[in-house]
């Protein structure tokens, strides 16, 4: 048995339109998404904004009700068994809400482990513990509210293993974090991993996946578009070639002749200060330069380099570009 | 785990959330006006209107003004109590604790109304003190015994009032009309005898008016200890109503805000 099942799993929202004559309208967010975590697995849910991951994690941790398929977590049913779910289960969510601002770090994980019924005895060796792991110790009798956005996004972690759970589910844990910060955060992940927890990680950072994740779902409008090791995802685009075009003040019409292209396979656009990177992905290597350069002729161009795609270009590709 | 030792837990979660509610709102100037300052305006306001018209009249005052008192306190912060965990962020940690939310507000409400019987000691100090008007409670064990039901009265009030709030919103945009309707109608600065009949069966499901009723007659004197005592009985009757009714309030808004998506507010 995995200690993650997900089968066809569902969610729909109702929102209104118009102000006077006020319309319901069905957004689909997940639409039937499937796939299965073994126990002490540390499994990617990849995906652009707005495709479904938080709603995802949401799910499986009994905080949203699914409008369809079933999910089990340990062999429980996410809906029919939720009060033996949650004790198994520790999420976080990026972001720096979830915490109590006026009190200090240890009297929020005092509380939140009354809630979790743990025994005072065991949680007045966990807690200086957890503080201790996620570097918190020195800084645990401050109040939340003084604390950087990494230092709460740590805290939320340590709240997160308060009850020693099975099951972890860390939802874009690294967004809006400094690079040290993303770091040390990163390396915690990496801690929990070698403690044998099951985790479950969504983010939009392709090398994130690729250093931790042992298996990547790329989910997309809802949808999961590809599953399988960062190794074996990278594979998908060997065939292609990355040309990197650095351009000064892309028209958008312009960009949307390029991604029309019968040479181009797909392409993005990175802001980099004054300047934009074109990135074109292709199969025609070096040989596709004349005719994106033509494209490009009224505009004023850096450097122009082509490499090997990765994991991130097998990303885009799967997104559409996007 | 056994039920003796859910029991233990859940009256852990209880002091936790009491210990936690009190830290926080001890930092909010919206309560400390609501506990100490209102009441003392209310209380002096009363002493003038009231001076000829009630037998002793300041204690009446000092009961009927805390009160106004405990109950704004209940019918903002035990109102918001729901809402302002969405708020901030944290309805979604508390919903995925092994804790019944219920068992949470009710820690919650116990720190609201702890606060709100410092009202009492405020308005005491104001009167007996300030105006120097001499104070007695003329049963002091049936007040002391009328304030513990009290208490448990308003947690039990308090407990159908945030999850409606929650499953209502419109509830919501008459806070400040409930705050003056809950006055008038529970007999806190004057018997409900003044208010046309048809509004007394409205005051008797009230447990805010069965508090005011066996307070004031306690501390002044004016009801038999069998009318004080029948007073207690209602007290428990209704607690354990609302408390009947709280637990299907609870179950269903957050069936309804999983199903809605609305356990989170960003």
């Amino acid at each position: 048995m995995s200690a993650i099942e997900v089968s066809n799993l569902q969610r729909d929202f109702q929102t209104t339109i118009g102000v006077f004559k006020r319309k319901k309208k069905t957004v689909s967010a997940v639409k039937g998404i499937s796939f299965e975590i073994a126990h002490g697995e540390l499994f990617g849910l990849l995906g652009p904004n707005g495709a479904g991951k938080t709603t995802s994690v949401k799910m499986l941790t009994t905080l949203l009700i699914p409008t369809g398929g079933t999910a089990r977590i340990l062999g429980f049913d996410i809906v029919k068994d939720a009060e033996k779910v949650r004790p198994r289960v520790g999420f976080i969510f990026g972001g720096e809400r979830g915490l109590y601002w006026r009190l200090n770090a240890t009297d929020n994980l005092r509380y939140f482990a009354s809630l979790y019924y743990i025994d005072p005895a065991v949680s007045k060796k966990r807690i200086p513990y957890l503080l201790e792991m996620v570097g918190l110790k020195d800084r645990a009798d401050e109040k939340v509210e003084g604390y950087s956005r990494g230092m709460r996004q740590r805290l939320h972690i340590a709240r997160a293993l308060l009850h020693d759970p099975e099951v972890l589910f860390l939802d874009e844990p690294t967004m809006g974090l400094d690079p040290v910060g993303a770091r040390e955060l990163r390396q915690t992940v990496r801690n929990l991993q070698n403690e044998k927890k099951t985790i479950l990680l969504t983010t939009h950072y392709m090398f994130e996946a690729d250093a931790l994740c042992q298996r990547i779902a790329v989910i997309n409008k809802g949808e999961i578009v590809a599953m399988d090791t960062p190794a074996r995802i990278k594979d998908t685009v060997n065939d292609l070639s990355v040309i990197e075009i650095e351009v000064f003040g892309i028209p958008p019409e312009t960009f949307e002749k390029i991604k029309s292209l019968p040479v181009v396979e797909s392409a993005t656009v990175e802001d980099r200060d004054q300047r934009q990177l074109l990135l074109v992905h292709t199969s025609k290597g070096a040989e596709a330069i004349p005719l994106l350069v033509s494209q490009l002729n009224d505009l004023k161009l850096g450097k122009v380099t082509t490499r090997e795609p990765t994991l991130e270009d097998a990303y885009v590709r799967l997104v559409g570009g996007e | 785990m056994s039920g003796w030792q859910k029991v233990q837990y859940n009256l852990r979660v209880i002091f936790m959330a009491f210990e936690i509610e009190l830290r926080q709102s001890f930092t909010d100037a919206f309560v400390l006006f609501g506990i100490i300052v209102q009441p003392m305006i209310v209380a002096f306001m009363a002493l003038w209107m009231l001076k000829d018209q009630v037998a002793n009249y300041a204690i009446f005052v000092v009961v009927g003004s805390a009160m106004t008192g405990l109950w704004t306190t209940l019918l903002f912060q035990g109102g918001n109590s729901i809402t302002g965990e969405r708020w901030t962020g944290t309805l979604e940690p508390l919903s995925c604790v092994p804790a019944p939310l219920r068992v949470v507000v009710s820690g919650k409400l116990l720190a609201t109304i702890t606060q709100s019987l410092f009202s009492i000691v405020c308005c005491y100090a104001f009167i007996s003190l300030l105006m120097g008007l001499p104070l007695n409670i003329a049963k002091p064990w049936l007040f002391a015994g009328s304030v513990v039901l009290t208490v448990v009265a308003f947690i039990a009030f308090g407990l159908i009032i945030g999850p409606l709030f929650i499953l209502n919103p419109d509830v919501q945009r008459f806070q400040n009309g409930l705050e003056f309707v809950v006055y008038i109608f529970s007999g806190f600065l004057f018997p409900i005898a003044l208010l046309p009949m048809w509004t007394t069966p409205f005051s008797y499901i009230l447990t805010p008016y069965w508090a005011a009723r066996a307070l004031h007659a306690a501390s002044g004197g004016t009801g038999s200890d069998a009318e004080i005592y029948f007073c207690w009985a209602m007290l428990v009757v209704f607690s354990l109503i609302y408390a009947i009714i709280s637990k299907f309030l609870f179950k269903s808004i957050l069936r309804k805000a999983r199903e809605d998506a609305t356990l989170n507010m960003q």
